[in-house]
């Protein structure tokens, strides 16, 4: 987009900037540098601090650069006496209520109260007035918060607006006793803790860090979250070999994400250094025996020798795996072994999408930017948080269309331009009614919409200059995923563009990285010896039945069902402890960076497949490098050629990998076999009204987010404390019930 | 060189040795028996740390790290902990306290800086001086070394009164 180009002087100085850019930016960028507090790029603008004070010729009072856009000739003085003047005196406003208990407050040494104070502010006190004095407090589990530290900037209550749609933190009083706080007394949203992120000063505070070091202790190590498949780069604050807390990257210089995590990013790394990790290889000796500790040499000849001794040996990764690990894992299939089966556990298999991709996949920031944006089936609120964020701020700033198609109500589909509420499990019917305007009628029935519904959405996407995007999740089958990657063919001359709200971390690599895989079940029928890196899923392993399978080798951090069946457990490293990769639903292939040495004896995962390779007689040649991992990645995977982890290095301008893109694919077949599906589908059925909690599937207590003591309270109903001072983890049950008087009084001494 | 003429010239270096040596005896002496006599050290000497408490007897430390973070040779490191309990129950005076608290005498030099960055006047220098061990792993001292209400404090120091003047060194003879 070009810009038209206009001129500013700032202090003397000429600059051409684009016409219409906010002030302060510009300022900013030049060097010149003014304070402020509540502003902030991405969100709305409040002007409430005051401290971005200019003067700007032929206007008569000094004004805030946040709110003043850039017109041709404007001349502006950033810094004079008066203006300092002015600065000063609302530090020492800001300063009026603000207790000085820094060496207390978790903030302390990464302020921006702090920070400006000390270069604008004025030694000085002159209030000598007492402040306003509330004790420090609870707003939910995971959120604390410290009423008389707020300087009222908003920020917390515009992202939580903005970014996630819940309304749930607000300003309330007024003058000088306005705080912010929530309705109730306790927060019961999603727990992103976004408004803790972009807090100033120590009014919101991480209650899963509270107190447990300070900022300038941690080490920060930049990497990819190991949650949902947005990919959002993250910054691991750890110290002495345990990881602390996690932060989003800095503002600025940020990855895809900027600020925004969700709760399961920020706050659910108990895991971690959690004291169920599988401390050393285990063996099960004979069959019906305990799994005893053994060492890492005889644990690998154990598993290689029974390896050897199969008839058929199958390899199971999982997506939440690196892209280096899954692909060890490929070549222990092929090279190791003829005939060796391999499979990835996966909520839904993506490869009927990327054989027939005819466009490439969209990014977060063109979501962002995006005109229309159709949502077929998913849940993007609770399973892609940014995502979602990208999806509300397209709507809310950006005015774009969002048309949803689900069987159940979410809080996007209040922001929604048409939400269409179709009969549960029908949501594919949608892709067909798209892809195939003469089985609009039928789908319309099946999905239980009148046909205007659907031509209305055809309408808002024809009528669409800009980018349209079209997003699926896993209710799409084989057949409608492949019909919706071929769509984008069929409107050659409009930008439409696709994005898969993939289940995992790695969903999308792990389905490069295994081509020709078969599904789970397959490979767990056919053969008698598994290697399984990571744990199956609750189904799979129901249907598995691993106790009769003569040899199951597991790689695993927890001792999970999977692993407790199995007849060798390696203990493997955490995403914290290993370096690799991963894919997002973007194709971004991104780093995983190793924050801390592996906890007690565990290893890396592709580095335990490569050691039982070798144990077979295949030598991959990695030594103990992840970086010749991701170059025999490079060598062997067309969308990944040429790569290597110094074109990685940089997360704010991440790397896309070349899917292959087919154009102009038949795919009348799936067309035909998707239409004889949805005429399957039950004439009438009773819609889904009730729309689920917020968190129903962000709160879920799983194997890894059940280590961090929160999360099971806010999975049993997040219940509210009598007493609001004292951490709700030390008046509840971890089951959400409250503890007893005197078993309270056994957990303090 | 006969023998005679080098006897003479020993005596002489003697005799000129032992002139200084009478000429002292009359004189006030300056060195002090330690340890059978203990020593006089000055109000502001930097001995031994002291953490101290208040006078409820809560430590003052809050873990706010200020101290290892302005510690020129890394000796000080802290693991802090959150204490939610009621004033009357904590260990610490605020809900922040130092679950450790260790410092490395091995590395430190006594240079002061962690008292003056000490935002609650938690830490200051006391003035034990009797630091030497048998083994170099017990020049780590913990918080069970360190409080106030902990510290063993050697009999073998007096503390000079702010009038008194003990810089022998630097007094003119």
């Amino acid at each position: 987009m070009a810009e038209e180009l206009i001129k500013v002087t700032i202090d003397g100085q000429e600059f051409e900037v684009e016409k219409g850019r906010p002030l302060i930016d510009v300022i900013n960028e030049k060097g010149f540098g003014v304070p402020s507090f509540c502003y902030y790029a991405d969100l709305e603008l409040q002007a409430s601090c005051r401290m971005c004070l200019v003067r700007i010729e032929k206007m008569p009072k000094l004004q805030a650069s946040c709110v003043i856009r850039c017109t041709d000739g404007m001349e502006v003085t950033t810094k004079s006496e008066e203006i300092e003047k002015a600065q000063r005196a609302m530090g020492e406003f800001l300063l009026a209520n603000h207790p000085l208990d820094c060496p207390v407050c978790d903030r302390g040494g990464e302020c921006e109260l702090q920070e400006v104070i000390f270069d604008w502010g004025d030694v000085e006190e002159r209030f000598d007035e007492p402040k306003n004095a509330h004790p420090e407090k609870f707003l939910s589990p995971i959120v604390a918060n410290d009423q008389q530290r707020c300087i009222l900037c908003k920020r917390c209550t515009r992202v939580c607006h903005e970014w996630m749609g819940e309304d749930a933190i607000e300003a309330g009083n007024r003058g000088s006793n306005t705080v912010i706080g929530t309705y109730g007394g306790w927060l019961n949203c999603s727990q992103c803790g976004n408004c803790i992120e972009v807090c100033p000063t120590g009014t919101l505070l991480d209650g899963v860090y509270r107190h447990e070091t300070r900022p300038w202790e941690l080490d920060q190590t930049i990497t990819t979250c190991t949650y949902c498949s947005d990919g959002c780069q993250l910054s691991v604050g750890s110290r002495a070999d345990e990881v602390h807390r996690i932060v989003a990257r800095d503002r600025y210089v940020n990855g895809i994400n900027g600020e925004f995590l969700c709760i399961k990013g920020r706050f659910a790394h108990g895991f971690v250094n959690h004291g169920d990790r599988i401390k050393t290889p285990l063996i099960r000796y004979k069959k019906g025996g305990k799994l005893i500790p053994s060492t890492w040499d005889d644990a690998i000849a154990f598993a290689a020798e029974r390896i050897k001794e199969s008839k058929k040996a199958g390899v199971v990764a999982t997506s939440r795996l690196t892209n280096e690990t899954v692909h060890t894992l490929k070549r222990f299939a092929d090279e190791c072994r003829d005939g060796t089966s391999y499979a990835v556990s996966d909520t839904y298999d993506l490869a009927p999408f990327f054989e027939n991709l005819s466009a490439p996949l969209c990014t977060h920031k063109e979501i962002r930017f995006a005109e229309t944006i159709v949502v077929i089936g998913g849940d993007v609120d609770e399973e892609q948080p940014l995502t979602a964020k990208q999806i509300r701020q397209a709507v809310r700033n950006g005015g774009a269309n969002l048309i949803l198609v689900n069987d159940t109500p979410s809080r996007l589909s209040h922001q929604a331009s048409q939400f269409i509420h179709v009969n549960p499990g029908t949501v594919e019917a949608f892709v067909l009614a798209l892809a195939d305007p003469s089985a609009a009628d039928m789908a319309a029935a099946k999905m239980g919409i009148g046909r205007a519904e659907i031509d209305k959405a055809r309408e808002t996407a024809n009528a669409t200059k800009g980018d349209l995007i079209i997003m699926f999740g896993k209710e799409l089958g084989a057949e409608a995923q492949a019909v919706a990657a071929n769509l984008p063919s069929r409107h050659e001359n409009r930008n439409v563009k696709l994005h898969p709200l993939a289940g995992y971390c790695n969903s999308v690599g792990a389905s490069d990285m295994m081509p020709g895989r078969k599904p789970v079940a397959d490979v767990v029928a056919g053969s008698d010896a598994l290697l399984i890196a990571g744990s199956l899923s609750d189904e799979e392993f129901a249907a598995a039945d691993l106790a009769s399978k003569p040899f199951v080798a597991v790689q695993e951090l927890f001792l999970t069902d999977t692993a407790a069946a199995a007849d060798v457990v390696f203990p493997a490293a955490s995403f914290a402890e290993s370096d690799g990769t991963y894919t997002n639903n973007d194709g971004f292939v991104q780093r995983v960076r190793r924050a801390i040495d592996p906890v007690h004896q565990a290893k890396p995962d592709w580095m335990i497949t490569s050691l039982l390779a070798s144990e077979l007689g295949a030598d991959f040649g990695y030594s103990f490098s992840a970086s010749a991992v991701f170059r025999s990645i490079a060598e062997s995977h067309e969308a990944y050629e040429g790569l290597r982890y110094p074109d990685l290095k940089d997360e704010t301008r991440p790397v896309r990998v070349k899917h292959k893109l087919v154009s102009g694919a038949d795919v009348s077949g799936a067309v035909a076999s998707l239409r004889d599906r949805v005429s399957q589908f039950p004439d009438a059925a009773d819609k889904i009204t009730e729309e689920p909690r917020v968190g129903h599937k962000l709160h879920r207590v799983t194997t890894m987010t059940g280590k961090t003591p929160q999360f099971h309270l806010l999975a049993n109903g997040n219940p509210k404390p009598d007493d609001l001072l004292v951490s709700p983890l030390f008046q509840f049950n971890p089951d959400g019930s409250p503890k007893k008087e005197e078993e309270s009084e056994v957990a303090a001494g | 060189m006969s023998v005679i003429s080098e006897v003479l010239r020993s005596a002489k270096a003697v005799i000129s040795g032992m002139k200084t040596t009478i000429s002292q005896i009359p004189k006030e002496k300056w060195t002090v028996q330690y340890p059978d006599v203990p020593v006089t050290v000055q109000p502001r000497y930097r001995g031994q740390h002291l953490l101290h408490v208040d006078e409820m007897g809560k430590e003052k430390c809050v873990a706010c790290y200020l101290c290892a973070a302005a510690c020129p040779s890394d000796c000080i490191y802290i693991e802090a902990e959150d204490d939610p309990r009621p004033y009357e129950d904590r260990i610490g005076r605020d809900e922040r306290y130092a679950k450790v608290y260790n410092i490395d005498y091995g590395r430190c030099i006594f240079c002061g800086y962690c008292v003056e960055a000490c935002p609650k006047d938690a830490i200051t220098h006391g003035y034990n001086f009797e630091l030497s061990v048998y083994n170099r792993a017990d020049l780590l001292k913990t918080k069970d070394d360190l409080l106030i209400t902990k510290q063993k404090q050697s009999d073998k120091y007096r503390v000079a009164l702010s009038s008194e003047d003990v810089d022998s060194e630097f007094k003119e003879v």
